[in-house]
């Protein structure tokens, strides 16, 4: 997926229509810095939750949870980054939650924007009817069926393996769904010049639709990604053995009825935050301008 | 569903077209496969198990027992679920236009050029990646009904009979609902931000050309472009409000009593605690028809504006 | 067209129905995994059973059973696979057997999905082995469904006032001697509260603990006549509108900071924030940990007998608690079944007791040698009461085998919280649970 785009890294990039460094007025100036401030000060506040959890993870157990909330950690337990290395398998959890972060989003990319052409540049009898029932199965709880799944999953021999989750959750109908809705905001004169010119559909999903996509495909990847390394229903159920932990499953493990490692779990959680948030702010480049069309719809 | 599939090919009598259709069923078809093979056996399989399974009574284990239509007649008496029912769409009727208006402003806003722009995407967008104890711990001390900071905030406008929040039974669901929406907001921004991409700017400019406000080339050029977005994001977000669990499970745990018990809680809980599952199967085939009715109305409005 | 569709995906159904009824039912080897070559006909050939666990880094109970066990006997290998605590355990469990991947010997955490695991033919009759076993392991009777035995207790928990006995000296109030009821203990919860009130770090006299166990399982375990399974729950109305008061006059932090502020009982009382509290005999060994860690403090405590309804019953005080079991997966068969009744056999008894008592879990079997085991613990307290209420009770299973017991937990669970929050009053909340227990489930 990456290769697709970063063949045609974004284009030309024409500034939005409100972006004028040079002609600012002292008004706008103004505004700018009042933006700036609120966009401050609302960030501040919805990173709180972030922040406690990152002083959470210097504390000492029996001092996470207390009335009032404790903001400065007395003593400061740096220890704790270094333990959870120490005393846990940090480094298989988090081999393993890469593995299926990577390969269930390749797989999702891959088969669902395949798939979203179908649905969205092909007419034949019955694709509604099929879409919908995409659309439906996003509708039922998993808990509902879970035991049906598993049973058909370990009939065939894939429960506890990390094959179970790969093929879970790379065929869901989050993706078709997410990019056939993207597809239809391409212009369907795009595909007609390119048919004219003797393009298969292979070929226009290939060299004209995929290439388009750039913001859709990097939202896909985000966001498949995220739900996979956060997932814990998931692995709960199907993953048994300490090697294919997770670390969602990992850091539920220092949870036990009778005794809890709150500061080791806040730990990890911080830890396993980071590498999310390093994707997203590299796939912000993504997030251009993609298609140029007023030529065409002119 | 029956309309729906009957709407849009139209039927030809002459053989070209029929041969055409042929040829973009199978063509249409080989685009599908290769995710169909494993959605169908793996997601559309055990679903269909399950509408079965809402006839049945089943305990997990071994074959299940017809029983017709008895889990439904329990479930027009049950009270218990009456409430449920009645959380679950309170939640969503709030949920769904609050987190669309939070998410669409915040990628208007996102959307431009400025310095920093990253840096405060990611921070909407950390909410939902933060662990969601955290969350819960961080939000019941703001909504804390004596210490908390909300409430100082509101005791400052002079009113006196504050709420109690997370441990009042009718102020339990607007927190859940504020904290839902706080969380999901980002998420959402992310798939609008996508869409807004696909917005021309030389509409815009064309527009500004002739002289029209930004109310009215967001009126007229970005939500008409957004729309297939739209669709999308609302969709997701009537089924993804539907569905809340886990939010209420570390918010409240569905309590006080059952004042935020949803539909999601009370399969899990006739299933798997106690073990009821034919029972769990006809709440999540409850659950399943007003998503899915939702859906197929935003569905077809969506088809007949795109015409 | 539409037709078409609905009967192809009723056969679809329905064979995949087959599929997945077959899966519960076969009993075929591929139940056990890794162990493909112990089914082998000779007696003396060793035999691998699998047996599970939950959070092994944190609960060494397992290892303990499974190394006791192996040292007596040579041809068994019994290898753990480890499971999620807390609710996560029965939800993966129900999914293993359900796909038949479940392992041969596995723990009944609770007597509620004992029942589940039974009705649903998951459990291999065990009475042979429970009619081997001896007078001093209790809770047996617990798992006896129409006759016959499905699993056997190895550790039986019960519950105890836990109290710190500096900052009773540090109030001036007199330590619990073992004839206290319910008053007492409120009484002493508010003396101890004004006591502390004017020392260096304020502590509440008690804490008491979010979880519907610390005050319902007392209320059903001690009240004359009550009978949870009928759905007549009067008797819990006295037992909520003390705790209210308790709450009211602040000797305990009330419901609603518990729960949000997810307080947990560790911190509460091994920081010394209350002077005492109800709680299950497992805190033993968890308190005792956090002392020698570092991450409680260090202070004098010592156990006593739980509250009683009334001093008719002081002499063998009445507490409750569930006694864990392990059961036998119905689908194992040949040298493993025997293999698998050894090892139940073994963890019910008085060798396994001590084993278990050696790291601070209390066994279902209840001798001297196992109480001598307990307090030689290093951090124990010596003293004379907590040695009687740790060694001398009488307790009461908090769930009944019985296939309305969850639902009718789950109602209660709902009251527990609306009464506890303040929402309702102890009477309101009883009666809509009532009201709720004869509707939706004993209609």
């Amino acid at each position: 997926m990456a290769l697709l785009t970063l063949d045609r890294p974004a284009k030309t990039f024409t500034p939005p229509a409100d972006f004028r460094p040079d002609r600012r007025t002292p008004g706008q100036v103004i505004a700018r810095v009042a933006l700036y401030v609120g966009l401050s000060v609302a960030s501040a506040a919805i990173l709180l939750p972030f922040v406690w959890m990152v002083i959470s993870s210097l504390k000492t157990n029996n001092q996470v949870f207390t009335v009032p909330i404790q903001w400065i950690p007395d003593p400061v337990v740096w220890s704790n980054y270094v333990d959870i290395w120490a005393t846990s398998n940090m480094t298989t959890w988090i081999r393993n939650t890469l593995i299926l972060s990577v390969g269930v989003t390749f797989l999702q990319v891959f088969t669902g924007s395949f798939a979203a052409y179908g649905f969205s540049k092909m007419r034949f009898p019955g694709r509604d009817v099929l879409f919908l029932a995409y659309v439906g199965t996003i509708a039922v709880p998993w808990q509902a069926y879970m035991i049906p799944q598993y049973i058909i999953l370990s009939r065939a021999g894939l429960s506890n393996t990390l094959w179970s989750i790969l093929v879970l959750q790379a065929f869901g109908a989050f993706g078709v769904f997410l990019m056939k809705q993207y597809y239809d905001s391409i212009p369907e004169e795009l595909s007609e010049a390119a048919r004219i010119d003797g393009l298969s559909e292979y070929s226009i999903w290939r060299r004209i639709v995929v290439p388009l996509s750039g913001p859709a495909l990097a939202t896909l990847v985000l966001l498949t990604f995220v739900n996979t390394w956060n997932d814990y229903l998931g692995p709960l159920i199907y993953l048994r053995d300490r090697d294919l932990w997770t670390i969602q499953i990992g850091l539920n493990s220092f949870a036990s009825q009778y005794n809890t490692e709150h500061a080791l779990i806040m730990t990890g959680s911080v830890i396993s935050v980071l590498p999310i948030a390093i994707i997203f702010l590299a796939g912000q480049r993504y997030f251009v301008q993609g298609i140029a069309t007023a030529g065409l719809k002119g | 569903m029956a309309t729906l599939s009957a709407a849009p090919p139209r039927r030809r009598t002459r053989r070209p077209g029929a041969r055409l259709r042929r040829r973009n069923t199978f063509i249409g078809w080989t685009f599908i496969l290769p995710n169909f093979i494993g959605f169908a056996t793996l997601t559309l399989v055990p679903v269909l198990i399950l509408f079965y399974l809402g006839f049945t009574s089943w305990n997990a284990f071994g074959a299940a027992e017809w029983v017709g239509l008895a889990n439904y007649e329990r479930l027009l008496n049950d009270r218990t679920f009456h409430r449920v029912l009645f959380n679950t769409l309170y939640y969503a009727a709030f949920h769904i236009p609050l987190t669309l208006g939070a998410a669409l402003g915040l990628a208007l806003l996102l959307n431009r050029k400025m310095r920093g722009v990253a840096f405060f995407r990611t921070v909407a967008f950390f909410p939902y990646i933060t662990s969601i104890v955290a969350i819960a711990v961080v939000w019941n001390m703001l909504f804390s009904a004596e210490t908390g900071p909300i409430n100082q905030f509101l005791g400052l406008f002079g009113f006196d009979d504050l709420p109690g929040w997370t441990v009042s039974t009718t102020w339990a669901m607007p927190a859940v609902i504020i904290v839902g929406t706080w969380r999901e907001m980002g998420y959402f921004m992310l798939l609008f931000l996508a869409g807004l991409q696909t917005v021309p700017t030389e509409l815009h400019e064309a527009a500004r050309v002739d002289g029209a406000s930004s109310w009215q080339r967001f009126l007229n050029v970005t939500l008409p472009c957004l729309r297939p977005t739209t669709f999308f994001v609302t969709v997701m977000l009537t089924i993804e409000s539907f569905k809340i669990l886990d939010l209420i499970l570390v918010m409240t745990n569905g309590g006080p009593g059952i004042s935020t018990t949803v539909l999601a809680q009370y399969v899990f809980r006739k299933g798997f605690q106690e073990n009821d599952f034919g029972y769990a199967s006809a709440v999540a085939l409850v659950l399943f028809f007003i998503c899915i009715s939702v859906t197929v109305v935003q569905f077809l409005a969506n088809k007949r504006r795109e015409r | 067209m539409k037709r078409k569709i609905m009967s192809t995906a009723a056969a679809i159904a329905a064979a995949a129905l087959v599929l997945s009824a077959c899966g519960g039912d076969s009993d075929d080897s591929g139940t056990t995994n890794g162990n493909g070559d112990a089914s082998g006909g000779d007696d003396a050939a060793p035999v691998t059973i699998t047996f599970a666990g939950w959070s092994l880094a944190t609960t060494p109970e397992f290892e303990t059973l499974v190394e006791a066990f192996e040292a007596e006997n040579e041809d068994i290998t019994v290898e753990i696979v480890e499971y999620a605590d807390g609710d996560d355990y029965d939800t993966q469990m129900i999914t293993d057997l359900a796909g038949g991947t479940a392992p041969d010997v596995y723990p009944l955490k609770n007597l509620n999905h004992f029942f589940t695991y039974q009705d649903g033919g998951q459990l291999v009759d065990v009475s042979d082995v429970a009619a081997e076993l001896g007078e001093e392991v209790s809770g047996v009777d617990a798992y006896v469904i129409d006759g016959a035995t499905y699993a056997v207790p190895y550790r039986q928990d019960a519950w105890f006032i836990y109290y710190n006995m500096d900052l009773f000296e540090a109030a001036g109030v007199d330590q619990p001697d073992g004839s206290w009821t319910w008053d007492d203990y409120a009484d002493a919860a508010e003396a101890l509260t004004e006591g502390l009130a004017g020392t260096e770090t304020p502590a509440t006299g008690a804490y008491q603990h979010s979880w519907q166990s610390t005050l319902q399982g007392f209320a059903t375990a001690q009240s004359p006549g009550a009978d949870f399974l009928s759905g007549d729950w009067e008797y819990f109305v006295p037992y909520y509108e003390r705790v209210l008061e308790m709450q009211d006059n602040g000797s305990l932090v009330s419901y609603s900071t518990v729960t949000t502020n997810s307080l947990s009982y560790q911190a509460q009382f091994g920081t010394q924030q209350a002077a005492m509290t109800v709680m299950g005999s497992w805190y033993i060994a968890t308190l005792l940990a956090e002392q020698d860690s570092g991450d409680a403090d260090d202070f004098a405590w010592g156990i006593a007998p739980a509250p009683q309804y009334d001093s008719s019953t002081t002499d063998q005080p009445v507490t409750f608690g569930d006694p864990t079991g392990l059961g036998i997966n119905s689908a194992v068969e040949g040298d493993e079944l025997e293999a698998a009744k050894r090892f139940v056999a073994f963890a019910a008894g008085e060798q396994a007791g001590e084993a278990l008592a050696g790291i601070g879990i209390t066994p279902a079997a209840s001798t001297e040698a196992v109480t001598e085991a307990f307090f030689n613990l290093e951090g124990m307290p010596m003293d004379d009461l907590s040695q009687f209420a740790f060694s001398t009770h009488d307790v009461r299973p908090e769930n009944t085998v019985d296939a309305n017991n969850a639902a009718l937990q789950n109602i209660l669970g709902d009251a527990h919280s609306s009464i506890m929050s303040g929402s309702e009053s102890p009477q309101d909340g009883i009666d809509e649970a009532m009201r709720r227990a004869s509707d939706e489930v004993n209609n």
